[in-house]
Order: C-alpha cells, then sequence, then structure tokens
C-alpha cells in the first residue's frame, strides 16, 4: 500500500484525534473561564479584629465613676453616704490568695456571690487602687470601662456582641433610620457570679393543641408502666 | 314503591285544589318556615358585611387612592368597634433590602419573651394566647422534634435541654403561596410572605402546606381589649384580622420596614436573635451567616428559609 | 341567527321549559314512602344548614380543628365524594369502550350518581371555607385565579367542568326522552367518552393536592393517585350495585344480573389492589421507620400514648378483607342481601381509610411533632349529615326524573312507558332507543 494511500486510509482517525483535542483544550479553557473568582476572605478576617474603640461597647457607668460601699446612713445633705475602697483597703495588705477557689475572706464583703473562675480577687481589682480595675498586663481601668476586663478573657463573647449576636438590642437594625441600645456585659452578668442566672418562663402556651399535650404528658407521667406504641 | 302518576290517579277534585296539592303547599310553607329558622344565625353575621368590603380587590390591583380608603375605612372600623384610633400604615418594601434573622441556640435560655413580645405586639386574641412563635424545649445532642416539647413549665435553661423558637421562616420557596388559590399570599421582594387578610378565602390550603406550622386560622373574631391594642399596625401585619382568614410573622413588617428591629427581638433578654439585611455585607446577620455555623430547619424539603439558626460551640 | 335556527331555539325554549317543570313535578310526587324520605332527607338537611349557619356566624371555632390538624372532616367527607364520582363512571367504560347494551342504559345511573356526587363535594368545600362569601376571588378575570401554581386552581376547573359534562349528559339524554326523540350521538357521545379521561383526572388532581406537599409525609407518596383511583372504583360501583337493587326493587326497573356482574367483576379486583397497597404503605412505615414515618405510625399504632385512629384504621382493614372476601364469592350476584352487605362494608371500610385515615393523621403528628387529636365536634358531625342528606335528596330526585328511561327496556318504547310522550307531545315518531 503506498504511503499516500495509507494516508487517505489513516486521515479519518487523524481527524478524530484533533477534534478531541480540541474538545480537550476547549474544554480546559471553558473550566477555567466558568469557575467563580475564589471568594475574598480578607476583609471579612478584618472585621472580626478587637473594635479600636472602646465606646463601640457602651457602659453603664458614668465615666469616672468609683464604686463607694453603702453605709445605709444619709449625711446633713440627704445623700447616702458612702465609704471608698480605699478607706479600709489602704490599711491592709493585699492578699492576692483572696477568693482562689472562691473562697472570700469571712469578714467583710459578706454575702458576696463569688464564683468566677475561681481567680484571685486581685486579678480583676487592682491592688494599689481598690476604686479602678486592674487590666491583665496590670494596667488601670475605670470601673465605667468593667467591659474591658470580660473582653480579656472572654473573646468569642466579646467578638459575638459587637456583631450583634450575644446581648440583644433594642432600636433600630438600620442605624441609618435610627439609634440602637446595647446592654454592656454587667448588665446581663454579675461579674463576680456571673453565668447566667435561670429564668421563669413566661407565656406557657394555652391553645388546645399544647393543652392536649399536657394533659397526655401528665396522664403518661402518672403511669409509667403503660405500655408505649413506639 | 314509586309510582308514577299514571298508576295512582289523583283524587276526584275539589274547586281545582286535591288533598295532594294541598299537603304539598302546606309542607312548601313548612319548609320555607324552617329554611328561613335554619339560616337565621347567617343574620347576625353579615353585620361586619359592607359592600365595599366585600368588594375590595386585591392588594396587588389596588391604587394608592384605593389603598388610602381602604386603610380609612379600616380605621374607622377600628375606631367603632373598640373605641381606638389606630394607625395603620401600608409599609412597601425597602429597595436594597431582603431580611434575614438568626437564631442562637447556645444563648437562647426558653423563658418564651419572644413569644409574649408577639402576641402583644401583633395583637393577637387574647383568649387562646395565639403567638406567631413556638418554643420548642429540645434535648442536647438531637435535633429531632419529635424530642421536643412546648409545655415545659420550670426555670429554664434546664441544663440537658437547649431551646429552639420557630416562626416563619419566610421561606424562598414558600410552599404556601404556591399552593394559595387565589393568591392571597405572596413573598414581597424584601422576602417577608404576607396575607391580604381581606382576600383570603379561609381554604387553610396553605396551612397544610406548610412544613413548621408558621401559619395561624383566625377560627373566630380575635379579642383584644381595647387597652392592650398596639395601635401602630400594618396593613398586611398586625392590623385587627377578620374571622375566618390565615395570617402569619411579617418579621413585623410595620416595624422594620421602618428600619425597626421586630418585636421579638426586642424582647429577647439575651440577645439570641439576630435580625437584618441579608443584602448589606456590613450587616449582623451576614456577618452570622459568614462565621458561625448555621443550619436551617428541614432542609431537605427544599423551602429555602430566611431564618437560620447556630450554636456558639 | 337563520330563521329556523331562532324558530328551534323557540321552540326548545319553551318544551325546555315544559321539561324543568315535569321534572319538578316528577321530583315531588310519589308513595307516601317518598314523601317520608325526602321528608327525613330535608329535615337533615335543614339541620345542617342550621349548623352551618351557626359555624358562619361563629366561625370555624366551632368544630375541632386547629392551627394542629386544620382539616378534618369536611375535607375527609369532600376527598371521599370526589372519589365517589370518579366511580361513577365505572359504568361508561364497559357500556361505551365494549358496547355492553345492557348496561348502557343504565349507565345514566352512575352518571347521576356522580352529579350528586359532585354537588356533595363542593358543599363540604364551601362548608370548610373560613370566608365562603369570598368565592368570588376564585373566579378567573373577576378574583385572581392562581393557576397552575395551586393544585386547588386546578380542583376547581376539573370538578366543575366534570359536573358540567355530566349534567350536559343526563339532562339531554333526559330531554330527549321527554321530547320522545332519539338522543342524536353528537350531542353526548363525545362527552361520555371525554367524561371517562375526565373521571380520572378529577381524582387524579385530588390527589395532588395533597400528594404535593412536602411537609406532610404521609401523603408526600406517589402511591396517593393510585390509591385514590382504586378506593374510587371501589366505592362507585360498591353504590350503584345498591342503587341497581334499589331501583330493581322499588322503581320497578328491570335490570338483569349482567350489570351487577360486571361491576363485581371490577371491585374484586380493585379491593384486592387496594389492600395490597395499604399492605405497601404499612411496609414502608415498618422497616424505613424514621421521623417521616410518624404519621403512618399514629395511624396504624398509636404514637406516644395518641391512639384515637388506631381502632378506625384497623377496622377499614378489616372491612376491606371481609368484603374482599365475600366479593371473591362465586354467584354472589344471586345473593343480593350478602352483595349488598359486601357493597356497605365495602363502602364504609373506603369512607374510613380515605377521609378519617388520610387526612387527618397527615396532621399528625403536627410539622413540628406536636401530637394533637381531632375530633370533630357536632356541629360537624351535623353538617355532614345535612350535606349527605342533601346529597341524597338531588339523587333521589334525579333517579326519580329519569325512572322513564331506566324502565324502558333496550330497544322497546311502548305508549305505557312514554307517559310524558303521550300527555305533552304529539304524537313522537317511531322511535329506537
Amino acid at each position: 500500500m503506498s504511503f499516500s494511500g495509507e494516508m487517505k486510509r489513516r486521515t479519518p482517525i487523524y481527524a478524530l484525534f484533533a477534534v478531541l483535542a480540541l474538545a480537550a483544550a476547549g474544554g480546559q479553557w471553558m473550566l477555567t473561564r466558568a469557575r467563580p473568582a475564589a471568594a475574598d476572605h480578607s476583609t471579612v478576617v478584618a472585621r472580626i479584629a478587637v473594635p479600636a474603640s472602646k465606646a463601640e461597647v457602651p457602659s453603664n457607668r458614668p465615666p469616672g465613676y468609683r464604686p463607694q460601699v453603702a453605709t445605709g446612713v444619709v449625711d446633713y445633705h440627704g445623700n447616702a453616704a458612702g465609704v471608698a475602697c480605699m478607706t479600709c483597703h489602704s490599711t491592709r495588705t493585699p492578699n492576692l490568695k483572696n477568693g482562689i477557689a472562691g473562697v472570700v475572706p469571712k469578714d467583710f464583703h459578706q454575702g458576696l456571690a463569688y464564683a468566677h473562675g475561681g481567680q484571685s480577687c486581685l486579678s480583676c481589682h487592682h491592688a494599689d487602687d481598690y476604686g479602678s480595675l486592674r487590666l491583665a498586663d496590670g494596667r488601670k481601668a475605670a470601673f465605667s470601662e468593667a467591659q474591658l476586663l470580660c473582653a480579656q478573657c472572654h473573646g468569642p463573647q466579646t467578638r459575638d456582641y459587637l456583631h450583634g449576636s450575644h446581648g440583644g438590642m433594642n432600636g433600630y437594625w438600620d442605624k441609618t433610620k435610627g439609634a440602637r441600645t446595647r446592654n454592656t456585659c454587667t448588665d446581663c452578668h454579675d461579674p463576680h457570679a456571673p453565668a447566667y442566672p435561670q429564668w421563669t418562663p413566661v407565656f406557657a402556651p394555652r391553645d388546645g393543641g399544647a393543652r392536649q399535650q399536657a394533659t397526655r404528658e401528665a396522664a403518661h407521667a402518672e403511669t409509667p408502666n403503660a405500655s408505649h406504641h413506639d | 314503591m314509586i309510582e308514577t302518576p299514571a298508576q295512582n290517579p289523583e283524587p276526584a277534585n275539589e274547586g281545582g285544589m286535591t288533598r295532594r296539592t294541598a299537603l304539598k303547599a302546606l309542607g312548601a310553607t313548612l319548609g320555607a318556615a324552617a329554611f328561613a329558622q335554619a339560616i337565621a344565625p347567617l343574620t347576625e353575621w353579615t353585620d361586619n358585611l359592607t359592600i365595599d368590603e366585600y368588594l375590595q380587590k386585591h392588594y396587588k390591583e389596588m391604587s394608592p387612592v384605593d389603598m388610602a380608603m381602604v386603610i380609612a375605612r379600616l380605621q374607622t372600623e377600628t375606631k367603632e368597634e373598640t373605641g381606638v384610633d389606630v394607625h395603620i400604615g401600608d409599609y412597601r418594601p425597602q429597595p436594597g433590602v431582603k431580611f434575614g434573622y438568626a437564631l442562637n441556640l447556645s444563648v437562647c435560655v426558653g423563658c418564651r419573651r419572644c413569644a409574649k413580645a408577639c402576641h402583644i405586639e401583633n395583637n393577637h386574641d387574647r383568649p387562646s394566647g395565639n403567638s406567631y412563635i413556638r418554643v420548642l424545649e429540645m434535648q442536647k445532642g438531637s435535633l429531632d422534634l419529635a424530642k421536643g416539647r412546648v409545655n415545659y413549665d420550670h426555670a429554664v435553661p434546664d441544663k440537658e435541654k437547649f431551646y429552639m423558637p420557630v416562626q416563619c421562616q419566610q421561606c424562598d420557596k414558600p410552599p404556601c403561596v404556591s399552593v394559595c388559590p387565589v393568591e392571597a399570599t405572596w413573598k414581597e421582594k424584601d422576602g417577608i410572605v404576607v396575607v391580604d387578610y381581606n382576600w383570603c378565602i379561609g381554604c387553610r390550603y396553605c396551612e397544610a402546606a406548610c412544613p413548621y406550622h408558621a401559619r395561624r386560622f383566625n377560627w373566630t373574631k380575635p379579642q383584644v381589649p381595647a387597652a392592650e391594642i398596639n395601635p401602630d399596625q400594618g396593613y398586611l401585619s398586625n392590623r385587627l384580622r377578620p374571622q375566618g382568614v390565615m395570617e402569619k410573622c411579617t418579621f413585623c413588617l410595620h416595624r422594620s420596614r421602618q428600619g425597626k428591629l421586630p418585636a421579638c427581638l426586642e424582647a429577647c433578654p439575651t440577645g439570641a436573635r439576630v435580625f437584618g439585611n441579608l443584602l448589606d455585607p456590613e450587616s449582623e446577620i451576614r456577618w452570622v451567616l459568614q462565621n458561625k455555623r448555621v443550619f436551617v430547619l428541614k432542609e431537605d424539603v427544599g423551602t429555602q428559609p430566611s431564618f437560620f439558626y447556630f450554636f456558639d460551640e | 341567527m337563520s330563521n329556523t335556527a331562532s324558530a328551534a331555539l323557540a321552540r326548545h325554549g319553551t318544551s325546555y321549559a315544559r321539561f324543568l317543570w315535569k321534572a319538578v313535578r316528577d321530583a315531588t310526587d310519589g308513595s307516601a314512602w317518598f314523601y317520608a324520605w325526602m321528608i327525613l332527607l330535608t329535615s337533615l338537611a335543614l339541620v345542617g344548614l342550621h349548623a352551618w349557619a351557626v359555624q358562619v356566624r361563629d366561625g370555624l371555632v366551632v368544630t375541632g380543628m386547629s392551627d394542629h390538624v386544620s382539616w378534618g372532616l369536611y375535607i375527609a367527607n369532600f376527598t371521599f365524594m370526589v372519589g365517589l364520582a370518579a366511580g361513577g363512571v365505572m359504568m361508561v367504560i364497559p357500556a361505551y369502550l365494549y358496547h355492553d347494551h345492557e348496561m348502557h342504559d343504565l349507565t345514566i345511573v352512575g352518571e347521576l350518581l356522580a352529579v350528586a356526587a359532585i354537588v356533595m363535594s363542593l358543599c363540604f368545600v364551601v362548608v370548610d371555607m373560613g370566608r365562603p362569601e369570598r368565592f368570588w376571588h376564585l373566579i378567573p378575570g373577576i378574583g385572581r385565579f392562581n393557576w397552575p401554581f395551586s393544585m386547588l386552581t386546578w380542583d376547581v376547573i376539573v370538578l366543575n367542568g366534570y359536573l358540567a359534562l355530566n349534567l350536559h349528559i343526563c339532562g339531554y339524554l333526559l330531554y330527549m326522552r321527554f321530547l320522545g326523540r332519539k338522543p342524536s350521538p353528537r350531542w353526548y357521545l363525545p362527552f361520555v367518552y371525554l367524561s371517562i379521561f375526565w373521571a380520572i383526572s378529577i381524582h387524579t388532581v385530588t390527589a395532588f393536592l395533597y400528594s404535593g406537599l412536602g411537609g406532610r409525609p404521609l401523603w408526600n407518596t406517589a402511591l396517593l393517585a393510585p390509591r385514590f383511583l382504586v378506593t374510587a372504583f371501589i366505592a362507585g360501583p360498591a353504590l350503584i350495585v345498591v342503587l341497581l337493587f334499589v331501583l330493581r326493587r322499588l322503581g320497578g326497573v328491570p335490570i338483569g344480573p349482567k350489570p351487577v356482574q360486571v361491576l363485581v367483576n371490577i371491585v374484586r379486583v380493585t379491593l384486592l389492589i387496594n389492600l395490597l397497597m395499604v399492605a405497601s404503605e404499612l411496609f414502608t412505615e415498618l422497616y424505613s421507620g424514621g421521623s417521616h414515618t410518624a404519621s403512618g405510625h399514629y395511624l396504624f399504632f398509636g404514637l406516644d400514648g395518641a391512639h384515637a385512629l388506631v381502632p378506625w384504621i384497623w377496622s377499614a382493614v378489616g372491612m376491606g378483607v371481609v368484603s374482599a372476601l365475600m366479593f371473591l364469592r362465586p354467584g354472589v350476584v344471586a345473593r343480593p342481601v350478602w352483595l349488598t352487605v359486601a357493597c356497605a362494608l365495602a363502602f364504609a371500610g373506603i369512607w374510613i381509610e380515605k377521609g378519617m385515615g388520610l387526612i387527618v393523621p397527615a396532621f399528625i403528628p403536627s410539622t413540628l411533632h406536636e401530637i394533637v387529636e381531632y375530633s370533630p365536634s357536632l356541629v360537624e358531625w351535623q353538617i355532614m349529615a345535612g350535606i349527605w342528606a342533601f346529597g341524597l335528596l338531588v339523587l333521589t330526585v334525579a333517579l326519580k326524573i329519569a325512572l322513564p328511561i331506566l324502565r324502558q327496556p333496550h330497544g322497546e318504547e311502548t305508549a305505557a312507558t312514554s307517559d310524558c310522550v303521550v300527555t305533552e307531545q304529539p304524537k313522537a315518531r317511531a322511535t329506537h332507543a
């Protein structure tokens, strides 16, 4: 068989290979085009960052607030007379062991419920100035900035709070239309025993269906040996 | 035996009236009287039905003038019936807004204050304690709704339980909208599925179709004491509904379409609820969807809800 | 309009009016038993009407329904009635498709049953509506008709179409009989053939109403439409057999054993197929389990202490089995009492299975898996009794009007049976039935 004869016979096969190669190339080209651009996550990361301004988290104390112990006595102006923390604490040596494992001193601070991770009182209260709070690196923080202390350890909750999924809000979802009010951490969590308290549920369902289920559940509970149908 | 007249000749005529005819006439008269007596209760019902209300057009076909007249009529009727001056607004979807709602199951304590707030905000029937929100006490470790209970009565949260409020999911593929024979319910541009209470015929097909028990039917005329009526009302949301029509959660569109938070969210003491505009990349709801592991209920049914659930841990 | 056409219209106008008047007279004339029956039905219908008026005034709160079980007795009966209407066509198939001449003249019984059943199903829908006065919202063009998305709109079309179809067929045949003329095939035959397919469609569409709902697993099965059709072809023929017996006994209609045999043959098969389908459902519940079988579990075995429907469904299954065995007995056609009992059992069994045994359990447990049971209130039973009575009224009146056709044996036209011809019309032309 001559070479040109061979070529003629094999032309269909060569043509097929050419078509397949073109199809593969075309498909490859189409795939690269059709693939969507990878999502840009860099801006998302930036949004999780800690707030630049402490003012983003509202406070439930006016700036410059320093706590006082209530004495139950009023001064001659009629204002409740209080005792500054340093009045007593300046006479004593700070005891770093107080508060650890939940043990509070038997005298003073009676009735204080303390259940906050078993830390020393002086983890959060400043040993040199009991009228201020103490950040983890030893710096002072004002009582009106108490939420900074929470944020030091409870990062996820702080992050969630800043993004609206913890702690609730009142007002407007659309901040261009109106204001929004938030609680601060200590509005809901007692800083000394911050575990969220239990609630009594309100508004029990009283529609016919709920009542029917309640009756059946009660009957079921009374006869625990009743045969089950499931 | 059934006889034909040919086989049972009529008795002799007496002045054109036969006994049979007389008896028939008597029977017919008695029947008519019985009929009138039977339908007598209907006369007590038509008190509330005016021609304007009967012939009212569908919401989507009303011009602004029609709408204004309808609202004026409704406000007047409410004033006459309850003595309360209400304001009914026709709040329209805002452009560039699609609402999303998320619920933090790690934070919800099951206090049901959201259900109560809904009840008050939406002028729900007081005797039945109706609310669009139903809170389920679920077993930890399981998302099986069959293990959920609504009748829990103890201090919450119980350590072994978590709490899941369920309300209308404002689905993107709402089965309730497809089945309505008269288009009394439809999905608006901002994602809220609404009901035109003056168009609904009360067939309850949508209630059968909804996979989330989100729809409520007015089995009777809702009763709200005048002092407790919420006067800030929307035509498609919390105005006083008539008897015999369907209703559902509208994400408080009379509030949310003005930029305000829904009543359930404001009532939540723990902040388990997150609401906002899904189309705004800076919104809290978008952050939740992108950073929390969200899921939806009954995803396999294919309804594509706009209501998301998530746990913190 | 041409002279001949307008003259024909004028003639028909007056004779049709006379036909209607005669129909009214036929419907209000009879023996003492007939009057007693009609008065009983009317009283029941009025009781139902009153109950409905109370329901319209006070709202559907007077029923046993709730947001958990939002469809109940009314829709259960509606579903059953649509099936009965579809089953009425069962006589048409052998008569017209297979040229069974003995059956031919009796098909009007099935068609009139279909008319009464459709009227009843429409009544059940109206009493279930929260705002029945807003029915006009359904009218295309005037209201907003959500076709083709809502299966209810398809149902509205096919049910009303089926009603119109059967009214036309029966009305035309009766009117022609009244005029003493032979019915012209082109005015009723195409409609008859259409009604065969249309009957299948009404019940398939009704099944699709339910089977298209993904949130209701008990309904969301491909088997639902076939089950509906099979049960329709049990209940329909069973009732027609009883109607034929009644007509033979009380109406003096000569009915041989063949039409009854045809119907019995159909029911023998469909009863068994239905039992197979029930078994198929049971297997799926028991074998696969999981929460989407909860409704089936509730229906057949109860769930978490709730078991109100268990006796119902097993009674229905028992009735199905017993009636199947009774139907299978050779020579059952020659035993009218046995056959009537078997028909009654089959009919009642299907009513339970399709009505309370299908509509209600789909809502239990609810979509949030709350188990809330349902039992109809007195108002619901009264309205149901009222609509049944009204339907029987319609059927009695219709059959009474149709008696002259039914009494006339195939191929014979005598002066004795064509009474209307003698009194109302000039001498009729020689006709062949």
